[in-house]
């Protein structure tokens, strides 16, 4: 229970720490910090966590603030209700803007959220009628539970008890899949919808997620001192969030906490020195992002990584059930096309792959084979033709969805994420064996959690020879080895069709032999292979069938020997001379 | 309203929709090549205005000042890819790689400062540049109209076929696309990659710069007039898509023509329509109104 006892020491460290102040002035910094830091957690999870950036938080922080002002005080709502309000629509405008991430995103997105929070500036100055302008509202009620002398320490145990439970989310968020499948999405789309995730529906659902935790700032911030007026939200608050986020350190839980403590710290040195206050704000993004960009807590860790090794993590025993390894399934291709902009990269290809058998695709470059493979997973479209798993027509099913249904591949150029190891990435693969409640209770509970899974991940890394190599990062890994980690990740998803392009191109003749093992014992198992590769001792070797493309057409297809002996094949892709061997 | 009404309305759309594509040139040009862009894009062309502002009201006679703002936006945009862009090719980007966006947002604040330091805080007005005062009407057609404006759509004009005459007619042009496409192979074919990237740089400041210039006598000037001039140009880069020259000339000129009349139709919020539609834009036609959603093919 080492998780739990943590954070109820942290909510009696909230409890006492206003006796402690030695005067107002200290509760106050106490109350900026709480309800800075809630925005810039989520500014953290959106952006060093999922990839996204935001130049609007500042907009939805207004919007909260506004939204619960104005009702508790225009309209003379209870205090509670209006609050919630607030928070429904920060986060229902973060669903609005989120719909321009969910289409596009980075550079697009960067720009959408800076014209939304300029758009929501100009409203709070010039909807005075709304908003009371640069006026400002007045007399909006406070939290103080009705006592005027405690009302500060109330508020600061109000907004220091929300930050803890956003930190307690924020934690188990970088602590659990959801971490691993965010730092997977920011790293590579077509390698999360390949493990099954819905990708657009996760980017606007942590997109509106942070924009309810800028809100939800705001809506402290409105209720602190009972007036607001709109010089508070303009960019410049954006940037100061920002700042908060990079300077703390971008993709680690703690980091905001440490960034909004050093982004107060400057605020404050700065108050005397309000002429070149820019200057020194944009220095420091400079200086951070050029020159530290892991921020202040990356900077603790590599201190204190040079000291003795860190334990290497226990390898649990704990058996894994797969929640429903799918049934073997046949998949059939038939008369597929696809063109780009005029090339013909397929034209009316049908094959068939059946459960235990391997059938290889194989053809010149350019052939159309990797094509044939993204239009199968799903990543690309196809323009004519069927694709049909056990007499269930996916031709236009989405890739995450067709991964769901057991159809798996691996990519030529390796799709692995840097930014978690070795054993993370299999995990990657394993669908939830739990729900999230559970989930999130072992997590606090602390020893289990994920136990199974790492165990199942760590015996397909050991059934690859791997198991060494779990802790590391998969960029420190040779060729050889990533690719076997990839195959591993492919396996951890339970598949009933397994695509594999080029899985032994580039490897050595052992590691080569160790692929075929593998292959061989995914067949034995009933799973329906298709490969794709040059290597033609190991097509010949492993193959029940034998495909072979030729400028997107099929020109042959049958048994290796007999695709051997096929003289147009010989002409058209060995050449006159010998079959290469 | 009147025809007269409706003339002077398009022209004055059409000044500042020129003004814009200007802006937005320079941030499609340095996207092209590198896929980044300068998020003060908009600060450089207050800087413009405000150089020329000084240098004018110092006594310069125009054309030296111009050749002075010139000079100086070359050199500010060598430093934003020294400075801003650049170094973040060896650091660990932790954003997912939009660190860019950050950076050069934290140059234009600091721009922003400077300018304040030096100049004040305040509105100020440049002169004009093609006429004795600011306000003067010349009457093409029978409708009086500034010219300020006129001379401002004429030259943005001249500016325009020259920078199409630079991308599709000249060698630097062809390796500002052949970098874009590849910068290996470009590197192969014996194109200077890194001096290709300078100079989209500099080619994206120096066209700030210009509109700095042209715009300092239609509005006024102040240090923290730059980020409306960022979202705006931002907005007509993305209704022409990124990836279409010709494209963000016409959703220039659209763009600057739609904020005329919206302004007039409703003088409080009137601004903020065009870019509420442009949102809206987004979040339906991603790629633009003329941007191709160009396959990929590997």
């Amino acid at each position: 229970m080492r998780r739990l006892a943590k954070y109820l020491m942290l909510a009696a460290v909230i409890a006492v720490l206003p006796k402690l102040a030695p005067n107002a002035y200290y509760i106050h910094v106490g109350q900026v910090f709480a309800y800075t830091a809630i925005a810039v957690i989520g500014l953290n999870i959106l952006l060093g966590l999922s990839g996204q950036m935001s130049m609007g938080q500042s907009g939805f922080y207004a919007l909260g603030a506004y939204g619960s002002a104005i009702l508790a005080t225009t309209y003379q709502w209870p205090l509670f209700p209006a609050m919630l309000a607030g928070l429904a629509i920060a986060a229902l405008s973060g669903v609005l803007v989120g719909l321009i991430a969910l289409r596009t995103r980075g550079l697009y997105l960067a720009m959408a959220t800076l014209a939304f929070g300029f758009v929501v500036e100009i409203l709070a100055q010039r909807w005075v009628s709304l908003t009371g302008g640069t006026m400002g509202l007045m007399s909006v009620p406070q939290i103080d539970y009705g006592s005027f002398k405690m009302g500060p320490t109330y508020f600061f145990w109000t907004a220091a008890g929300l930050l803890l439970l956003v930190q307690i989310g924020s934690d188990y968020v970088f602590g659990s899949a959801l971490g691993r499948r965010l730092r997977a999405i920011k790293e590579s789309e077509a390698f999360a919808a390949t493990t099954g995730l819905n990708v657009p529906m996760w980017r606007i659902v942590v997109f509106a997620a942070s924009a309810m935790l800028a809100g939800l700032s705001g809506i402290l911030f409105a209720h602190m001192d009972g007036y607001i007026s709109s010089d508070a939200f303009n960019i410049r608050l954006t940037i100061s969030l920002l700042i908060a986020t990079v300077i703390g350190g971008l993709g680690f839980s703690y980091g905001p906490l440490l960034g909004t403590a050093i982004l107060l710290g400057v605020a404050e040195i700065l108050a005397s020195l309000p002429d070149v206050g820019q200057i020194i704000y944009g220095g420091i993004l400079l200086f951070v992002l050029l020159l530290f960009p892991e921020g202040a807590i990356g900077l603790v860790r590599r201190i204190l990584r040079s000291k003795p090794a860190t334990k290497k993590s226990a390898v649990p025993k704990a058996l894994y059930v797969s929640p429903e390894k799918p049934p073997p399934a046949t998949l059939s291709i038939e008369g597929l096309t696809k063109t780009y902009a005029g090339v013909t990269a397929l034209k009316d290809v049908s094959l068939s792959i059946k459960p235990g058998t391997v059938h290889a695709l194989i053809g010149p470059n350019g052939a159309g084979k990797s094509t044939f493979i993204n239009v199968v997973a799903g990543l690309y479209r196809a323009d004519a033709g069927r694709i049909v798993l056990d007499g269930k027509d996916i031709t236009t099913t989405a890739a995450h969805s067709r991964a769901r249904m057991g159809i798996v591949r691996t990519f030529q150029n390796l799709q692995l994420i840097d930014g978690v190891d070795v054993l993370s990435n299999v995990m990657l693969g394993l669908s939830p064996r739990q729900g999230p409640l559970r989930d999130f209770g072992e997590w606090l509970a602390g020893t289990k959690h994920e136990a199974a899974e790492r165990a199942r991940a760590h015996s397909l890394l050991d059934s690859l020879g791997l198991a060494h190599l779990a802790d590391r990062h998969p960029r420190n890994l040779s060729y050889g080895h990533r690719k076997l980690v990839e195959l591993a990740r492919a396996m951890a998803q339970a598949p009933a069709v397994l695509l594999l392009d080029e899985p032994v191109a580039g490897l050595t003749p052992e590691e080569a032999r160790e692929i075929a093992d593998v292959v061989g014992l995914l067949r034995g198992s009933g799973v329906a292979v298709l490969l794709v590769e040059h290597n033609m001792d190991f097509v010949m070797n492993i193959s029940d069938t034998v495909t072979v493309l030729d400028f997107g057409h099929l020109i042959a297809a049958g048994e290796p020997s007999a695709v051997q002996g096929n003289p147009l094949v010989r002409q058209v892709y060995l050449g006159t001379g010998e079959l290469a061997s | 309203m009147s025809m007269t009404n409706i003339l002077q309305l398009l022209v004055s759309g059409f000044a500042m929709g020129a003004i814009y594509t200007l802006t937005a040139k320079g941030l499609f040009i340095t996207h092209l090549a590198t896929g980044k862009l300068n998020f003060g894009q908009g600060d450089f062309l207050m800087v413009g205005a405000f150089l020329m502002m000084g240098l004018l009201l110092s006594g310069l006679s125009p054309l030296l000042a111009v050749v002075a703002v010139l000079a100086a936006m070359a050199l500010l945009g060598y430093l934003l890819e020294r400075v801003a862009v650049r170094p973040l090719e060896r650091s660990g980007d932790q954003t997912g790689g939009y660190a860019w966006v950050l950076t050069t947002a934290a140059i234009a604040l600091i721009l922003q400062n400077v300018v304040e330091l030096i100049w004040g805080k305040s509105a100020q007005y440049s002169p004009p540049l093609f006429s004795s005062k600011r306000d003067s009407v010349i009457e093409v057609f029978g409708i009086g109209i500034f010219a300020e404006e006129a001379a401002i759509i004429a030259l943005a004009l001249v500016i325009v076929v020259a920078f199409y005459f630079f991308l599709f007619k000249t060698r630097w042009g062809k390796a500002v696309y052949a970098v874009a496409f590849n910068r290996e192979a470009a590197a192969l074919f014996g194109i200077n990659v890194r001096g290709t990237i300078v100079l989209v740089f500099v080619v994206s400041a120096l066209l700030a710069g210009v509109s700095g210039t042209l715009v300092g006598p239609l509005v006024s000037v102040n240090p923290y007039m730059g980020l409306v001039f960022t979202i705006k140009a931002l907005a007509v880069a993305s209704i022409g898509g990124f990836d279409n020259p010709l494209g963000i000339l016409a959703g220039g000129l659209l763009f600057g023509i739609a904020e005329a009349f919206s302004n007039y139709w409703d003088s409080s919020f009137g601004d903020l329509y065009p870019l509420l539609a442009v949102l809206v834009l987004l979040a339906v036609k991603p790629a633009g109104l003329f941007g191709a959603r160009a396959a990929d093919v590997r």
